[in-house]
């Protein structure tokens, strides 16, 4: 039954080949307001990798005043508000939104074989309300921007200037913004798989998808009411978190990471989804145990709602409390750890093409179960009483957010770049940009756990001078890791003229957008596929029907 | 399947490859466990001890997990490569899945996360006051202000400010807190953290709220206090410390703090200031507050060029006129004004000669 | 207007239709969260305090609210009536069930609006206003929004855009209403009996 095409009849849709709209004919309908979810994804990624830049810069100018102690790069108020900002804009306006606005809007609907998502306009209403939250963050610098860091606790933010207003109301926008996207993708990935195309035969980069949906849905809508509250709490005065009026500075923390603790997870999922794209690719074999994936991104998804309450280990929770959230957290290790396990039992046996994609997740692989790992100490609770608040917890963040995410989106951006434009980045740039940035990364963030552990806190513009030394390292580590992301820029432009033309399957793999031209073209599927089994059987004919024969062999670059 | 170049998955270079990762695994967890983490930072507190045992054992078996995940990952990756004799559409290995190795991956590590918690169950009360270690421990208060730490000791009359002392082996409680909005003058209430690294020990400082922490000082010498919550402007700055001394010493202390209640401070001896020295302490130490700018430039305080001589403000804040001497005072007692509080010359960190050559400085301001 | 305007076929629109009912769904359930939200806020904020309500705050009175609430809870069955005339093709039924309908969310509206301008409590006042005000005045701004959804689709079905097999804006907007009924249970429960 499992190869059976007629089993396709009880999912998926079956009639939505019939209706096709005519393609935009104007500049504003086809590259503006589009409707369409590859010309979206660009528009996330220009906007998302314009906010990566500013955001990158903000942590140069950071290093630049941590490069000595008592150093006047910056003033401290600028300081506060630089890592503020720079943080914020990372999490909310570079990484969830390349992520799932960017490659769920790119990939997703692609390789469910679906002509679109379920509601291009909201899709398209999701995407405007993005820029302008971006441009209200940075423009918030005019007003005094925030300067209490991305998690922004009362009661100090009550007391601030009209920037962290704007902070709540741009933020407030990326929540409406992910909810929508969220709502969006799930209907999509629920109702328009291609006939045939069951919830186990769905490349599981879609499984990640749909969990980040979830997860988006229900967070981010929590995460809007969060800043709504916040903002009324400012401007209103309103004494939710004003401990004169019997308000409480703790219920923040609470409804704050209740959303952000899945973040979290909306952060890494669809960086697992790729690189369970991307690993059997270039090892040319079946992925490993890919059922436990797929469920332990479910798993992962839903501990991530019960394990808020561990970024508030010293916040003065009863003990039962931190007991039960530190029980909890734990739990999340096990489901991650299946499948940092399974990636690399599939490299086990494989015909392995170390490429930049598959090089970007191999250093995704180390960094990220490094960060895991420290991950896991910062889970223990009399561990976390001494690490909390410290530079082992920005070094921990880094290596999951940077090491994990970022690397993941550069692991993508590598593998769909052909997708997306139609040709290949050079490789031998990418190799470089892949050896620099990794070795960089660690030697900016590896040496933070040290100091940390030491005793330097963070969110501070000066420290005790005997960390001088180990910091000065770190901002020359710094400097070069930004400078690695100029070999991705350059190569990217050079790829818009000399470029290699990709061809519809350049790395040769077997999910669905690569049975289509490169660009997909502006329907995607001329005939909705109808699939056969799952995408990842390395060495048996490709599973689908109803593709044309001419795409469907299996070119080789 | 072609499979002939690379053989049966369990040759004799996986299991090669398996030893040497469990020699280097073996090496980094001897490492683990001599590590001296005491040359680095002291243990100086009752809990600091349990709290390292637990670090090195995660370590202890987090070391051969990433020996392994990572060193797996390179040897697959360089010996499964696709070589260039090998056809182009070669594919691996046609295995979907290994029940045991998925089951032995799944409950290892849910093995290792419920010792760990274990391990951590029987650490958390001991940080905390309960029962009847609690019973007999001396209660102190630590309050969290903008931007210094206030202590108070049962039996003294006046605050401690920046400088604890602590007797070593009596154990202690600690309330604490951190000043509400009607006690903190500057702006409103604002988080801070208690964090005394040699202690391990950390704990946020939430208005409204009192935290008590258990702990005993086991090492006698002097710790850093680190605000390690971000409370504005002079976080960066937010530095105290704690003095661990032996009784006889404690003693003696606290014998003085009762005797300087009674007496009033002396004045300072203006005599000799060093401007230059004064300078670099006025960006240490001031600058967090004030700027060297004229009256109307404030930052949390106001600007202080031309304080001996500006015509539109010529008292200080407690109404005093604005001569070297008063300036001292203030900077010995510190004040409550409009604007803020000003810490006094031990909030400060001050000795006698700091404040002559900070008066001597500001006199070159104008 | 001479637009070529696409009329889908019964199994497309079917399809159509189950996409949005699941999107509709889905934003129902994350409304929800937005309320969950608070509604956390409040019983922390409660739970934080000696006494309850915190002293010198009175509740607010009882039974004007359970009047309103019974307004509220009416105009829930008014909608059920409205559907179950748009189901059997009754017109009649459905346009004056509906006027009902947006008549009763009226009234609660005014009876919250009298409840707000007569309590000595405010928003900014204490702990209770602010989560009483916030929750009801959140409340009270979807009944609006419900309110005008109501008035729409009455007008677009008075022209003709939704038929017997065909209406899912109508579905839509039962949903919502139904949704905002159940809510006001919980705020009725926690701010006046609990």
């Amino acid at each position: 039954m499992d190869h059976n095409a007629t089993s396709a009849t009880n999912t998926g849709s079956a009639v939505t080949g019939g209706h096709i709209h005519p393609p935009p004919d104007t500049f504003i309908k086809k590259y503006v307001f589009s409707l369409d979810h590859k010309v979206i994804a660009v528009q996330y990624f220009i906007t998302g990798g314009l906010f990566f830049i500013l955001a990158g810069l903000l942590a140069e100018l950071m290093r630049a005043q941590l490069s000595g102690p008592n150093n006047h790069v910056l003033s401290v108020a600028t300081y506060n508000q630089a890592y503020s900002v720079h943080g914020s804009a990372m999490v909310w306006l570079v990484i969830i939104p390349l992520l799932t606005g960017g490659f769920g809007n790119l990939v997703m609907p692609l390789q469910i074989g679906a002509r679109d998502v379920a509601f291009p306009w909201l899709n398209m209403i999701s995407f405007w309300l993005f820029p302008p939250a971006g441009i209200l963050l940075f423009a918030s610098f005019l007003y005094g921007a925030p300067e209490a860091g991305w998690t922004e606790y009362p009661p100090i933010t009550l007391q601030m200037p009209f920037g962290t207003s704007m902070w709540c109301l741009a933020i407030f926008l990326i929540g409406i913004s992910a909810t929508i996207t969220g709502l969006n993708f799930l209907v999509t990935i629920v109702k328009m798989r291609a006939p045939g195309m069951t919830y186990t035969r769905m490349p599981l980069f879609v499984w990640a998808t749909a969990t980040t949906a979830f997860l988006s849905m229900i967070a981010t809508a929590n995460l809007s009411a969060a800043l709504a509250g916040l903002f009324i709490a400012r401007t209103f005065h309103v004494p939710f978190y004003d401990v004169a009026k019997g308000g409480a500075p703790v219920l923040w923390q609470h409804v704050f990471w209740f959303y952000s603790h899945p973040a979290v997870y909306i952060m890494i999922l669809p960086a697992f989804g790729l690189v369970s794209e991307i690993i059997p690719t270039f090892v040319r074999r079946p992925i490993f145990g890919y059922k436990m994936i797929a469920y332990s991104s479910a798993a992962i998804g839903l501990l991530s709602f019960m394990v808020w309450a561990h970024h508030m280990f010293t916040s003065g929770l009863e003990h039962w409390e931190q007991f039960l959230f530190m029980i909890l957290t734990m739990t999340i290790a096990v489901p991650t750890g299946i499948k940092v396990f399974s990636w690399v039992a599939t490299l086990w046996g494989g015909k392995i093409r170390l490429d930049s994609p598959l090089l970007f997740v191999l250093g995704f692989l180390s960094t990220f179960t490094f960060g895991g790992f420290t991950g896991i100490l910062l889970a223990s609770v009399p561990v976390d009483i001494h690490e909390h608040a410290s530079y082992f917890v920005v070094a921990h963040l880094h290596y999951v957010l940077f090491g994990g995410s970022v690397f993941g989106i550069f692991a993508g951006m590598y593998y769909w770049w052909p997708k997306m434009t139609g040709r290949l980045l050079d490789e031998r740039l990418a190799k470089w940009h892949f050896w620099l940035m990794f070795i960089s990364f660690n030697a900016t963030f590896l040496p933070m756990h040290w100091i940390g552990l030491l005793g330097m806190p963070r969110r501070v513009a000066t420290y005790d001078p005997v960390y001088a030394s180990t910091n000065l390292f770190v901002s020359i580590s710094a400097f070069v890791l930004g400078a690695s992301m100029l070999l991705f820029l350059y190569n990217a432009l050079r790829s818009a003229r000399k470029g290699e033309v990709a061809g519809p399957n350049p790395w040769g793999a077997r999910t669905l957008e690569w049975m289509i031209p490169s660009p997909a073209p502006y329907y995607n599927f001329k005939d909705i596929p109808i699939v056969l089994s799952g995408p990842y059987d390395y060495g048996k004919p490709l599973p689908y029907a109803n593709i044309s024969q001419e795409l469907a062999t299996v070119p080789m670059h | 399947m072609r499979q002939e170049r690379s053989g049966p998955l369990l040759d004799a270079g996986f299991w090669r490859a398996v030893i040497v990762m469990g020699i280097i695994s073996a090496v980094l967890m001897y490492v683990v466990v001599v590590f001296p983490i005491t040359r680095f930072l002291p243990e100086a507190s009752s809990v600091s001890v349990p709290i390292d045992k637990l670090f090195r054992f995660c370590w202890f078996f987090g070391v051969p997990i990433l020996v392994y995940v990572n060193g797996m990952m390179i040897y697959f990756a360089i010996r499964y490569r696709h070589r260039p004799d090998d056809p182009m559409d070669a594919v691996g290995s046609q295995i979907h899945d290994n029940r045991a190795l998925e089951a032995a991956w799944t409950i290892g590590p849910a093995v290792l996360m419920v010792a760990l918690a274990v391990f951590s169950y029987f650490i958390i009360p001991m940080y905390y006051p309960t029962g009847q270690a609690a019973a007999s421990a001396v209660t102190m208060e630590a309050i969290g202000h903008k931007w210094y730490f206030e202590f108070r000791y049962p039996g003294l009359k006046q605050s401690v400010m920046n400088v604890m002392h602590l007797p070593v082996g009596v154990p202690v409680t600690l309330d604490i807190t951190s000043a509400e909005a009607t006690d903190d003058v500057l702006t409103g209430a604002v988080l801070h953290s208690f964090w005394v690294p040699e202690f391990r020990l950390k704990q946020d400082m939430i208005p409204g709220m009192v935290v008590p922490i258990h702990f005993t000082p086991t090492e006698v010498g002097t710790y850093r206090i680190i605000c390690s919550e971000f409370c504005g402007q002079g976080h960066s700055h937010m530095w105290g410390s704690v003095v661990v001394d032996s009784k006889p010493d404690f003693d003696r202390w606290y014998a003085a703090q009762q005797h300087a209640a009674a007496a009033p401070a002396a004045a300072i001896n203006l005599a000799g200031g060093d401007a230059a020295a004064g300078q670099t302490l006025f960006n240490a130490k001031c600058t967090v507050c004030h700027n060297a700018a004229p009256f109307a430039q404030r930052k949390v305080g106001p600007g202080l060029a031309g304080l001996f001589n500006d015509p539109a403000h010529p008292n200080l804040v407690n109404g005093q006129k604005a001569t070297p001497q008063n300036v001292a005072g203030i900077l010995q007692h510190g004040a409550h004004g409009t604007m803020g509080v000003m810490p006094d010359m031990q909030a400060n960190g001050l000795t006698p000669s700091d404040i002559a050559n900070l008066v001597a400085f500001l006199k070159t301001l104008h | 207007m001479a637009t070529h305007v696409y009329v889908p076929s019964d199994a497309e629109y079917e399809e159509v239709r189950g996409q949005r009912l699941l999107g509709f769904l889905f934003f129902l359930i994350s409304d929800c969260v937005i309320f969950g939200d608070f509604i956390f806020s409040y019983l922390y904020l409660r739970n934080a305090s000696p006494v309850w309500p915190p002293p010198g705050i009175e509740r607010p009175y009882l039974y004007l609210a359970a009047v309103n609430s019974i307004v509220l809870f009416g105009s829930g069955a008014t909608m059920h009536y409205a559907m179950e005339g748009m189901r059997h093709a009754r017109l009649r039924q459905f346009v004056w069930f509906t006027v009902a309908t947006i008549v009763l969310g009226s009234m609660f509206l005014g009876g919250q609006a009298y409840e707000y301008t007569h309590l000595h409590d405010t928003w900014s006042g204490s702990t209770f206003g602010a989560s009483f005000f916030t929750l009801t005045g959140l409340h009270g701004f979807h009944v609006f929004i419900g309110v005008i959804f109501l008035i729409t689709v009455l007008i677009q079905t008075l022209r003709g855009t939704y038929t017997q097999q065909r209406h899912f804006g109508l579905t839509a907007a039962t949903l919502y209403w139904h949704f905002v009924d159940v809510i006001w249970v919980a705020l009725f429960f926690l701010f006046y009996i609990y």
